[in-house]
């Protein structure tokens, strides 16, 4: 579904991706993994167009995305959540669902916030609240339920677990897990933690300096235990 | 009593032009972190449009139309051409464009229009009203005044508050790169942004002129008297600005009432320098100490 | 074996000093510059010589400012109005024909004034940052002319004050008799004066520039989170800066005083402090050379476009304001397209094209 070739993006002369070629199947999870500054997250923005590579490129069903700004990337039908998780908290929790909804790919039907609400309660008893106000397990939420707001048929998180405990990390990522059955969503999943993203993971992609290492299996990549160690840190 | 009061009426109708005006900078630092100091000069160049339409026999309202039209497409233009390369770069280059184009619009009208000092009509009359011995120096105009601003201002609140286009522009003044993700055209909202802003300006710059004289310079100290009630407020407020340009009114109105018009320039600049060494943020900011 | 290696040894160790030494150097270039100006204002008319004062006086005030922006950072748009209390301050000692000072004397405490004022301006300044510097400097540009105008009983209110240039000393008119076999009009003595006191003020900025104070303006600059780091007292240095810059436009408008003949309000509008920042901006922040360019644009291209605008079919008023279009217009695409100025683009592709040699 999502095929990318031979991606490379530089910062001035630092090679951030340097050939990354892989694809992530369709209605699976694929976790990127690595150490800081292997390139996972430069490899999101790079397909979800806030970067532009200097060669390669990132196909979406066949449709070339390296040449695509990103304010089309949500009609298309990909969604990109950030580092750091972008909630606009000068906005309310509404509000910000709201803006999701506005560059929805499926037009046909209209924006459905209820459905985000029913996904995450806490939500729905915040929703005229200031997203400020928002714990940062809630922000994460509200930034996945926005991103569902745009009826994405594929979905790039980037680092969604940073700064929770793990008792929110395993609420998430079940939800995550339950999305993709439930809707058919294609996910990218960027993770420091390799460990909780390699057990909700159909795949696993490890990058290291820019270069991809190795693309497997989720579950062959957990037990490979030199792999581990030497990338992943557990 | 009654210089009180004609004073603090006369703080009230000038109030609410240097909060239009104010608004108008505030929108825009808050789409593009830029202060426009060449609004003045634009501002005045609609007026001149008006007045040129007024001239060809045209009534006070079409030329009312035309200026604030003509400011929508100054704003959008300028931002579009000029401010465009420079947003998001070094801040000194954003100041000296914004008094280049100041220079350049002036210069400008001085050409094409002439520097002669022309009258400007106002609606609604120019005299207060008789109640008992005390005349209220609320004029029609005044009352004009007041009320176009506040309508102004109320539309804007509605644009922002309850439509789509106003949660995209305020999405991408607040967080320009996650708008972008989620699929808001926030180059065009930012050119949107200017455009409102300028006819804001615009409007000001109609009203400031109503009943006195309009030349290339005379809407110069109103970007000073705006910026100050704008970091009155809070640079990032728009309510701020409404309430600095009020307070800004009222106050220099007593200065000139009760001390000399020639100090009034004097005292906005105590009034600003006392602000931003107290209370940086303006009157309505938060604990958080920002950095000016 | 070549003549031009064989340069006797003292000779090679006077160069050798004065290479090593900034202030040699620059009091040689301001050697230099001085017999510049005596062939130049000998040679020219009155008109012309009153034209070369006021290169000098903006010359000096842009040399200020060009310190205060390009090497510190702060911007500043106010600087017309201190060129106004230097001027207002020189105008209130000439009023009579028998001035209490000499010139010299008068041109130091215009300067000396400006600089206490400055030093106050330059405390509240030096914490604001951006728009904020920018903002303030431009309601202190707007705000001084309305205190002249308040004061009108002794600053002379919308009429302003009339400047009585004193008669110009004998020795100097026997020193350039003796040097040029010429007689020395007011204009020119003004000129001479102007220029005179620009070479000091640039071999001053000059050598501040190169030397410590120069340094730690621009550390504060580039980055002020470092200079901190490194000890620096960032309110200390900035404060400096403004004083140093608000002292040169002092005493520019204590010249200018002296040139114009007359002080008035409407001669230190936003327009003065307007012009004064294009000077900078078109030479290059933090260039001396690029605000004596500047200098010379402003004072020379006027008359130019002027004239061209006249030949098109303009009227007077009409062509007059071409001038301000114009270098409006060249701030406006400089920043757009060559940020770093006349002088900061030339330097910049003479790097270039040494790198790349």
């Amino acid at each position: 579904m999502l095929e990318i070739r031979e991606l490379s993006t530089s910062y001035g002369p630092v090679k951030a991706l340097d050939g990354v070629s892989f694809s992530a199947p369709r209605g699976k999870i694929t976790a990127v993994l690595g150490a800081n500054g292997a390139g996972k997250t430069t490899l999101l923005r790079t397909v979800s167009g806030l970067i532009r590579p200097v060669k390669g490129s990132a196909l979406l069903d066949g449709h070339d995305l390296s040449r695509t700004p990103a304010e089309r990337m949500p009609s298309l039908g990909l969604a990109h959540v950030p580092e750091g998780r972008g909630v606009i908290t000068e906005l309310t929790v509404e509000e910000n669902l709201r803006l999701g909804g506005l560059g929805r790919a499926d037009r046909s039907r209209p924006s459905d916030n209820e459905r985000v609400y029913s996904l995450f309660p806490v939500l729905s008893d915040r929703r005229n609240a200031t997203a400020h106000v928002l714990s940062g397990g809630e922000r994460q939420m509200l930034v996945i339920g926005r991103a569902l707001m745009a009826t994405p048929k594929m979905l790039l998180l980037d680092e969604p677990s940073l700064g929770l405990a793990p008792r929110i990390v395993a609420q998430i990522f079940d939800l995550l897990k339950t999305l993709v059955e439930s809707d058919g969503l294609t996910v990218l999943l960027v993770e420091q933690n390799a460990r909780s993203a390699l057990s909700i993971a159909d795949y696993g992609v490890v990058l290291n300096l820019g270069k991809l290492i190795v693309h497997e299996e989720a579950a062959v990549l957990a037990a490979d235990d030199k792999l581990r160690h030497a990338y992943l840190g557990f | 009593m009654q210089q009180f009061l004609t004073t603090a009426l006369t703080g009230l109708t000038l109030g609410m032009v240097y909060a239009a005006f104010a608004l108008a900078l505030v929108l825009i630092w808050r789409s593009t972190r830029i202060v426009n100091f060449a609004q003045a000069p634009m501002a005045m160049i609609t007026t001149y449009v008006a007045l040129a339409l007024i001239d060809a026999g045209f009534s006070y309202w079409i030329g009312f139309a035309a200026a604030l039209l003509s400011g929508l497409v100054l704003g959008a233009v300028i931002e579009r051409v000029v401010i465009r390369p420079v947003e998001g770069k070094a801040h000194i280059n954003a100041v000296i464009l914004t008094l280049g184009l100041f220079i350049v619009i002036h210069a400008l009208a001085a050409v094409i229009f002439g520097s002669r000092y022309r009258s400007f009509p106002a609606p609604f009359g120019l005299q207060g009203f008789q109640a008992g011995d005390v005349t209220i120096a609320l004029t029609g105009f005044g009352i004009f005044t007041i009320v176009s601003v506040l309508v102004v201002m109320l539309l804007l609140v509605a644009l922002f508050r309850y439509t789509d286009l106003g949660l995209m522009m305020r999405a991408s003044a607040f967080n320009q790169e996650v708008a972008r993700l989620l699929g808001v055209k926030v180059s065009r909202m930012l050119t949107l942004g200017w455009a409102l802003a300028a006819l804001v300006g615009s409007l000001s710059g109609l009203l400031i002129a109503g009943g006195s004289l309009v030349h290339p310079s005379y809407m110069d100290s109103v970007v000073v008297y705006g910026f100050v009630a704008a970091v009155l407020g809070g640079l990032d407020s728009p309510a701020g600005a409404v309430v600095g340009g009020f307070l800004l009114g009222v106050s220099l109105s007593f200065v000139s009432g009760y001390v000399g018009s020639e100090l009034v320039a004097l005292a906005s600049l105590v009034i600003l320098m006392l602000v931003l060494l107290l209370r940086p943020g303006g009157l309505f900011s938060h604990a958080a100490e920002r950095r000016v | 074996m070549s003549v031009a290696t064989r340069v006797p040894a003292p000779l090679a160790k006077a160069l050798g000093r004065i290479s090593s030494s900034t202030l040699l150097r620059h009091l040689l270039f301001a050697l230099f510059g001085l017999v510049i100006v005596i062939l130049v204002l000998e040679s020219t008319d009155q008109f012309r010589n009153a034209q070369f004062a006021s290169m000098a006086y903006l010359g000096i005030a842009a040399g200020g400012l060009t310190v205060l922006t390009g090497l510190n950072g702060q911007l500043s748009l106010g600087h017309g109005a201190f060129m106004a209390i230097g001027a207002y301050t020189t105008a209130l000692f000439f009023q009579d024909s028998e001035p209490p000072l000499p010139v010299v004397g008068v041109l130091i405490v215009a300067t000396v004034v400006t600089l206490i004022v400055g030093a106050a301006v330059g405390v509240a300044a030096a914490r604001l940052h951006g728009p904020y510097i920018a903002g303030a400097t431009l309601a202190l540009a707007v705000a001084v002319p309305g205190i002249a105008l308040f004061f009108s009983d002794t600053l002379g209110g919308e009429q302003g004050l009339n400047v009585l240039v004193p008669d110009i000393p004998d020795w100097f008119a026997n020193v350039v008799f003796f040097i040029t076999a010429n007689e020395v009009s007011t204009s020119k003595y003004i000129g001479y004066i102007g220029w005179l006191c620009l070479l000091a003020t640039f071999v001053l900025l000059a050598n501040l520039s190169r030397s410590r104070v120069g340094r730690v303006w621009r550390a504060v600059r580039d980055d002020e989170v470092a200079a901190e780091i490194a000890g620096i007292n960032l309110g200390r240095a900035r404060v400096l800066a403004f004083v140093v810059s608000a002292a040169c436009a002092g005493l520019a408008g204590a010249v200018m005083a002296m040139a114009v003949r007359i002080t008035a309000p409407s001669g230190f509008s936003l327009t003065l402090s307007l012009t004064l920042l294009t000077a900078v901006v078109l030479g290059g922040l933090g260039s001396l050379l690029g605000a004596l360019i500047g200098a010379a644009l402003l004072t020379f291209l006027p008359q130019v476009v002027t004239g061209v605008g006249h030949d098109a079919g303009l009227s007077d008023l009409q062509a007059a304001e071409l001038a301000p279009l114009v270098y409006g217009l060249t701030m406006v695409l400089v920043i757009l397209l060559a940020p770093a100025g006349i002088v900061g683009s030339i330097r910049g592709a003479w790097r270039r094209r040494k790198e790349s040699a």
